[in-house]
This record gives structure tokens, sequence and C-alpha cells, in this order.
């Protein structure tokens, strides 16, 4: 078995390195994503590719402008070969196929999947990581088994701590394994599933085909990708990804100064957030009537109200709440405007959510540049008509 | 005549000294070349914008996980100057539509 892995990982770098030198002797032709429109591409190989903010600006994300997130090699995985071993604290271990995975109750779940660094590029002193900015979020309808329904069929513990899961990618040389731990509770969670569609579509590769975790209201590091094997154990995953990987500090600390990995805890929740989406930073619009649009969510919460600024902060306007109001998706948002006179007005969101969280004014600075969810702000240029 | 021998010898020297820097900074882009496309694109790379501190960081975590850095000196002073958070962030890339 250890000998297979390592002529497979041989094989993986191999071909790593001829792709480095193909890409490299085309350098100067633009990169195209099968089955992607124009993205925003941080990593072409493996593909991190982030959303135009005009996409966001409706409920659903459709799957061909969905953001990626790739930490490995994308595996590929045939339908025909796919088992999920169920393991650990079970009754029996097993093997499941699609086939038994499909024959279970399927149920569908729209929910927000965000990249745990959406935004980093907005954190200053900046920190490294993929330079995110609005757009590693989405809102997907995600459809499959229970996640609970499949721990049962191999008589799972459901008193153990964590479902451990490992997808069918794998990290070249000594890179690690993208392994996650999920605490039971939110393991039996009835929205939490292991999607076999996004958007009715069998999930696509890049997201994670055939079988991807739904973890409603978490972070997207939770989301773990071309799943595979799942453990029920009493303790969770040591690996990087568990820690000092997508963990945030307890206290907030200054910015720049390092952070004891003592002080850190595992991301879970997400925090309030709004952005600004039917108009782009620095865009041009003309003496009219208009409407501000945007997104804004909370994690597990609800979102309870956005206000709007188009002096700066001096004064906030109460937006109007529009379309689906479903548990972890985002509310749309929406607030008519006529601006006054021509010139440049900073505008700003700011979403509260039904807990009383708000966003801050100023992002809480970590040095992995997680959880941006400061206020979003663009300027608009405000022309006289001709 | 002094004159001009001072003047030809900074010259020179500044010849030099610019030959050196290029010198280095050849080394430093074969390093990035050679040690960081193993595992992923150079535009990683390139979007970022760090500290020295930072880079160093980053080089030593990347030798963790297994690249080979023939002089780690070369790629982090490389990486340092040429993708420093003082400088302004890097211009989107976009892909191409697929359909």
């Amino acid at each position: 078995m250890k000998r297979v892995l390592h002529s497979r990982r041989a094989a993986l770098a191999a071909f790593a390195a001829t792709a480095a030198v193909a890409r490299g002797m085309d350098a100067s032709d633009q990169i195209v994503i099968p089955g992607k429109r124009s993205m925003i591409v941080h990593n072409d190989r493996p593909d991190d590719l982030e959303t135009p903010i005009a996409h966001l600006n409706q409920w659903l994300t459709p799957v061909d402008c969905f953001f990626v997130r790739q930490h490995l090699p994308r595996p590929t995985v045939s339908e025909a070969g796919f088992e999920l071993k169920l393991t650990g604290r079970v009754e029996k271990e097993m093997n499941v196929t699609l086939a038994q995975l499909r024959q279970l109750p399927q149920y569908t779940v729209p929910a927000v999947l965000e990249c745990t660094g959406n935004g980093r590029a907005f954190f200053s002193p900046r920190v490294p990581g993929v330079q995110w900015g609005r757009g590693a979020m989405g809102n997907a309808e995600w459809t499959g088994p229970r996640l609970s329904d499949v721990l049962k069929l191999a008589g799972a513990d459901l008193n153990t701590a964590y479902v451990t899961a490992n997808g069918a990618d794998m990290g070249l040389a000594k890179t690690p394994d993208f392994i996650r731990s999920l605490p039971m509770k939110k393991s039996l969670d009835p929205a939490t599933l292991l999607a076999l569609k996004m958007n009715g579509e069998p999930l696509p590769s890049l997201h994670g085909f055939p079988l991807r975790l739904i973890v409603p209201g978490w972070d997207g590091t939770s989301w773990v990708k071309w799943v595979n094997y799942l453990s029920v154990d009493q303790t969770p995953n040591t690996g990087f990804y568990m820690n000092p990987g997508y963990r945030f500090p307890k206290h907030p600390g200054a910015p720049g100064a390092p952070v004891n990995p003592s002080d850190l805890a595992v991301i879970e929740d997400m925090p309030v957030q709004s952005f600004i989406t039917g108009h782009t930073d620095g865009a041009k619009v003309p003496v009219a009537a208009l409407t501000l649009k945007g997104v804004a969510w909370a994690g597990e919460s609800r979102v309870a109200q956005v206000e709007v600024s188009r002096d700066a902060g001096l004064t906030w306007q109460t937006a109007q709440l529009t379309g689906k109001d479903l548990p972890f998706t985002w509310r749309l948002w929406a607030l008519a405007w006529r601006p006054p006179q021509p010139g440049y007005y900073t505008v700003l969101s700011r979403a509260t959510d039904i807990r009383g969280r708000t966003q801050p004014l100023v992002p809480t600075w970590n040095p992995s540049g997680y959880l941006f969810n400061a206020v979003d702000r663009i300027g608009l240029s405000v022309e006289a008509g001709s | 005549m002094r004159r001009r021998a001072l003047v030809t010898t900074l010259l020179l020297s500044a010849g030099f000294g610019a030959s050196a820097a290029d010198d280095k900074s050849e080394a430093g882009k074969k390093a990035l070349e050679q040690s960081c496309q193993l595992c992923h694109s150079l535009r990683l790379v390139e979007s970022q914008r760090l500290s020295a501190a930072a880079w160093q960081k980053e080089v030593d975590k990347m030798i963790g996980w297994g690249t080979v850095v023939q002089d780690r000196q070369i790629l982090v002073d490389y990486l340092s100057q040429h993708y420093s958070n003082t400088m302004p962030p890097a211009a989107p890339v976009m892909s191409a539509n697929s359909e």
C-alpha cells in the first residue's frame, strides 16, 4: 500500500514538473479553465479562482463562475472506481459506493460557501496566502444524503466526538494531506450533507466530484472535497490543516505581531458580513436614480439588518432585505438612491445579525488573514450627464 | 586626466555593481523557477506582497514541505526584492471564458 502511494506521488510530481514546463512556454497565452467563465486567477495550478463581484449580485451563484480553492493537486476520481470508506468507531467497517449513496434519502440545502481567507488582500500588514478579494464565496444548492444517514450505514457510535474526513487529493513531496475533523454535533445536524450535486448538476471535478462535505454556516475549510474516507474518532486529526492551519486568535492582537499557537482556536461558525455587489469599486455612474445592491450573511445565524452609508459613515440608512430568507444562505439587500450631485461618494455596507453581532469598521488582523468581515467599502464616481 | 580616471573607476564599479546585482537577480529568478513550481504556479508567489521576514518564513515552510532550495538566502532576497510589502498589489490576472 505504501509503495503504491509513493509511486503515485512520484507520478504526480513528474506530471506537475511537465505541466510547469509546458505552462512556462505558453506564458503569454491567457489561461482557460474548462467549465469556468472568466475568473480572477490567483493560482492556476492547482486552481484558486475568484468570482468577479458582478456574478455575486444574485441569490444563486452559477457553477460556471463559482469560486474554487484547492490546496493540493486535483485528483481524478472515476465514478466506477469510487468508494467511500467508513471506519473508526463503527459497528462494521465498510466501503460505500455511489449507488448506495444515491439510494439514501436525498436532501437539498441552499448554503453559502465562503473561503476562510476571503478578503485576505484587505488586511494590513499583508499576510501570506491566496490574496482573495471579495469573491471567494458563493451561494449554491447542495444535494445529497445527510452525513448522519451515511454514518448510520456503518453503525457509527454517534456519541463519539469527531468525524474525520479525507479526500482523494494528496500533497506533493512532504506537503501535508488535507484532512479535517468535524465535531459530531455538527456532523449530525440535518443540514450537514455529503453532496453529490451542486445547483442540480453532478458536482464538477473542481468542486469535489463525486462527493463533497457540506457544512452550512461553517468556513469553507470544513467543506472537504473528493471525500473518500470518513473515520469516527474520539480525538480530532492533528495534521497541519487542523493545527496550526485554519485557526484564529482567541483575543485580538496588535497587527503584525506573532500569535502564540496556544492562543489560537479552530475556526467553526462564520461571522456576520456584507458585500456591495451591484457596483464595483471605482465605478462611474451618471447623476440619476440608482439602486445600491449587495449580499449579507451570518454563518449559522441569520441577518437581521443591513445599513448602508453613502457618505463614508457619517449617516446610515437601512437597506431593504430582498429575496429568499433561509438559514445558511445570504440575503440580498437593496437601497434606492439618487446621488444629489456629481462627485465622489464612499459607500459602505454593514450587516447585523439576530444575535446582535455586527461588522467592525476595521478588520480583526490575524496572522493568516482569516474571517475578514469589516464593513464593506466602495467608491462611486457620480458624473454629470452629457 | 586624474578626473577622467576617477570617473572611469566610478563607472566601472557601478557597472560591476549592477552586473553583480543582475547575476544575483538571475540566480534568484532561477531559484524561484526551480524550487516553487513543482507544487503550484508562480502566480501564487507573484501575487504576494510580503516583508523579508515573512518571505523567509514562507520559504522555510516550503522547505519543510519538501521543496529543495539550493541557496535559501538568494531565493529569500529575490522574493523580498521583487514581491515586497512596500510595492503596490499585483494587478489581477483574469482567465478567458471557457465557453
